[in-house]
């Protein structure tokens, strides 16, 4: 069997609202398993929980139930840490930074070599295509340069394991076609890789795999080329709808069924939105 | 394209890097902020009124340029410290770039340490800018008065600002322990209603007797006793500008406790934002 890179058991979070001190569970028992080498894709709807997925693996966010396991070392353990990338959502960086200068600073938290931090960050900045604006303050950058930054950074450590989330939010149609060409060639060095997203087009050419996830839980997790193999969906965006539609009929069948039982409104916490 | 290796580039524990590394970017994010050069302005401004004051008052007295001078200086300084300090922490859980530093091997203490140096070495060039300004004028216009030969006068200014950058550690790390969890309004609040409260030394007691409120009277006290304390440490610059070395028991004693302060107020900030999450 390949080695598990990502490994999830019952991964559940929940928030206490802070205005009814209800809770709220934002995921519900996550079982997920990605092994090296695999491009793993997470869609779903908006508030889905997908970035908060993503933010309990690193360790951003403790879980209340279940647990992470990246390389086999707990969330947010440090020697796991350093073999990771991670491109937040909607990264937004230091203003008074230029590109060249963040690069550097994420270089050296993880403790590179100078002479390598440089060398690196003159590589990805060609990469991302940065390399004019590569000494311009970041406050003069557009939403898409700073999310090309967003995606060097997470590989200046050349990392066995990227967390992406939404790479190709705001980018044009080269940066979306670089995006996807950076990926394969991580893909060849068999890094493991772990993105959510909405452009169901990229997920379907880039990923090997593909969770749909609803309202906190995961849905269905399926090869992509079974999807349409099979012949049951069109394309990945059918199989996203269907799932989704299907997903959310049955919550509310089983909401109605309780509500009707014991009328209490409060059972179905997941439909609790903040 | 060379995206990745799989090369052991990355040292799992490393101690001081990630200290310098945030100390260098929260200096550089501090020192290119406009801002700043509003208030050292502003400080130059109130030097030359002092000048202006200082020239206005009989025999020319230099001190008087002085201490207006270094009354600037301190209390620009103490702005800084303040709103630049409780912003520190606050910016970054606001602006998420929190994410990227809690994501690498890095460690909550080196996360607040770093932040805290790179504001200290952020204020203490804008105390030594100040400070040369001050000695500049001093200089210029005192070179005629009396016989302070020009090292006395450097050396003097240097011990003045030596003594208010030690303050302004204190203040520094209030502000920073405050951003931990508090909103940058409450902050400032707090810093200033603390840095005051310091300053009020002795007269906390005094306050105390006058209320002929024991329970009042003690609470000032205790207040009193947890505060590092300001006055004295004003009081000993006072000596220092009419000539007079302060004691070295006193100064000891201000050092360390300021010293054990800022390290309580830094490991307790540590805390904090070890056990915080990022929602
Ligand atoms: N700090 C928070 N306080 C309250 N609710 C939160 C918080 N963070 C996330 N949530 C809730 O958790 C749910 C999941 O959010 P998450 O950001 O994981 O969604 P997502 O799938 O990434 O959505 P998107 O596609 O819009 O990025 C949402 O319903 C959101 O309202
Ligand atoms: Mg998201």
């Amino acid at each position: 069997m390949a080695d598990v890179v990502i490994q999830t058991t019952n991964l559940s979070k929940e928030l206490t609202s802070s205005l009814l001190r209800r809770k709220v569970r934002i995921l519900s028992g996550l079982n997920l398993t990605v092994v090296k080498g695999e491009t793993f894709g997470l869609i779903g709807p908006n508030g889905a929980g997908k970035t908060t997925s993503i933010k309990l693996m690193l360790g951003l966010m403790r879980a209340t139930e279940g647990n992470a396991e990246i390389l086999g070392m707990p969330a947010g353990d440090k020697r796991a840490l350093a073999q990771l990338g991670y491109l937040p959502e909607n990264p937004y960086f230091y203003s008074h930074l230029t590109g060249r200068e963040f690069l550097d600073f994420v270089g050296q938290l993880f403790g590179i070599e100078r002479q390598d931090r440089k060398e690196r960050a003159r590589e990805l900045l060609e990469t991302v295509r940065l390399t004019e604006a590569a000494d311009m303050q970041m406050r003069k950058y557009s939403k898409g340069m700073l999310q090309r930054l967003g995606i060097a950074q997470s590989l200046i450590n050349r990392p066995e394991v990227v967390f992406w989330d939404e790479p190709m939010s705001g980018l044009d149609p080269i940066g979306r076609r670089d995006v996807r060409q950076i990926l394969s060639h991580l893909k060849e060095k068999g890094t493991t890789i772990f993105f959510n997203s909405h452009l169901l087009p990229d997920v379907n050419e880039v990923c090997d795999r593909v969770g749909v996830m609803n309202r906190g839980r995961l849905v269905v997790d399926e090869q992509v080329k079974n999807i349409s193999a099979g012949g049951n969906y069109k394309d990945l965006e059918d199989f996203f709808l269907e799932f989704v539609s299907k997903d959310d009929a049955n919550i509310k069948a089983s909401s109605n069924a309780s509500n009707s039982t014991n009328s209490n409104c409060d059972t179905s916490s997941e439909e609790a939105r903040s | 394209m060379t995206v990745t290796g799989s090369g052991k580039a990355a040292k799992p524990v490393n101690v001081i890097e990630p200290v310098v590394a945030i100390a260098i970017n929260t200096f550089r994010e501090t020192v290119r902020d406009r801002i700043l050069y509003a208030l050292i302005l502003f400080a130059a401004i109130v030097t030359v009124l002092g000048i202006v004051l200082g020239s206005l008052s009989v025999g020319q007295d230099i001190r008087i340029l002085k201490d207006i001078g270094l009354a600037a200086i301190s209390f620009i300084g103490g702005i800084i410290a303040v709103f630049a300090g409780t912003n520190l922490v606050y910016k970054e859980l606001e602006r998420r770039t929190i994410y990227i530093i809690f994501t690498k091997p890095v460690s909550g203490w080196q996360f607040i340490l770093g932040k805290y140096i790179g504001l200290c070495l952020c204020v203490a060039v804008m105390v030594m800018a100040m400070g040369a300004f001050l000695a500049m004028i001093v200089i210029a216009l005192g070179g005629n008065v009396a016989g302070a030969s020009f090292i006395e006068q450097i050396k003097e200014i240097t011990q003045e600002l030596s003594l208010i950058y030690l303050e302004l550690l204190f203040v520094t790390a209030l502000a920073t322990f405050f951003s931990t969890f508090s909103t940058p309004v409450l902050s400032v609040l707090f810093t200033l209603a603390i840095w005051l409260a310091g300053h009020l030394g002795e007269s906390l007691l005094e306050l105390g007797k006058l209320t002929q409120n024991p329970l009042i009277a003690q609470i000032l006290g205790i207040i009193f006793y947890c505060l590092p304390d300001f006055a004295g440490l004003t009081r000993i610059r006072g000596h220092l500008l009419y000539g007079t070395a302060p004691g070295t028991e006193v100064l000891t004693y201000l050092v360390t406790y300021v010293f054990a302060y800022v390290l309580m107020l830094l490991v307790l900030a540590a805390i904090v934002t070890e056990r915080k999450e990022f929602s």
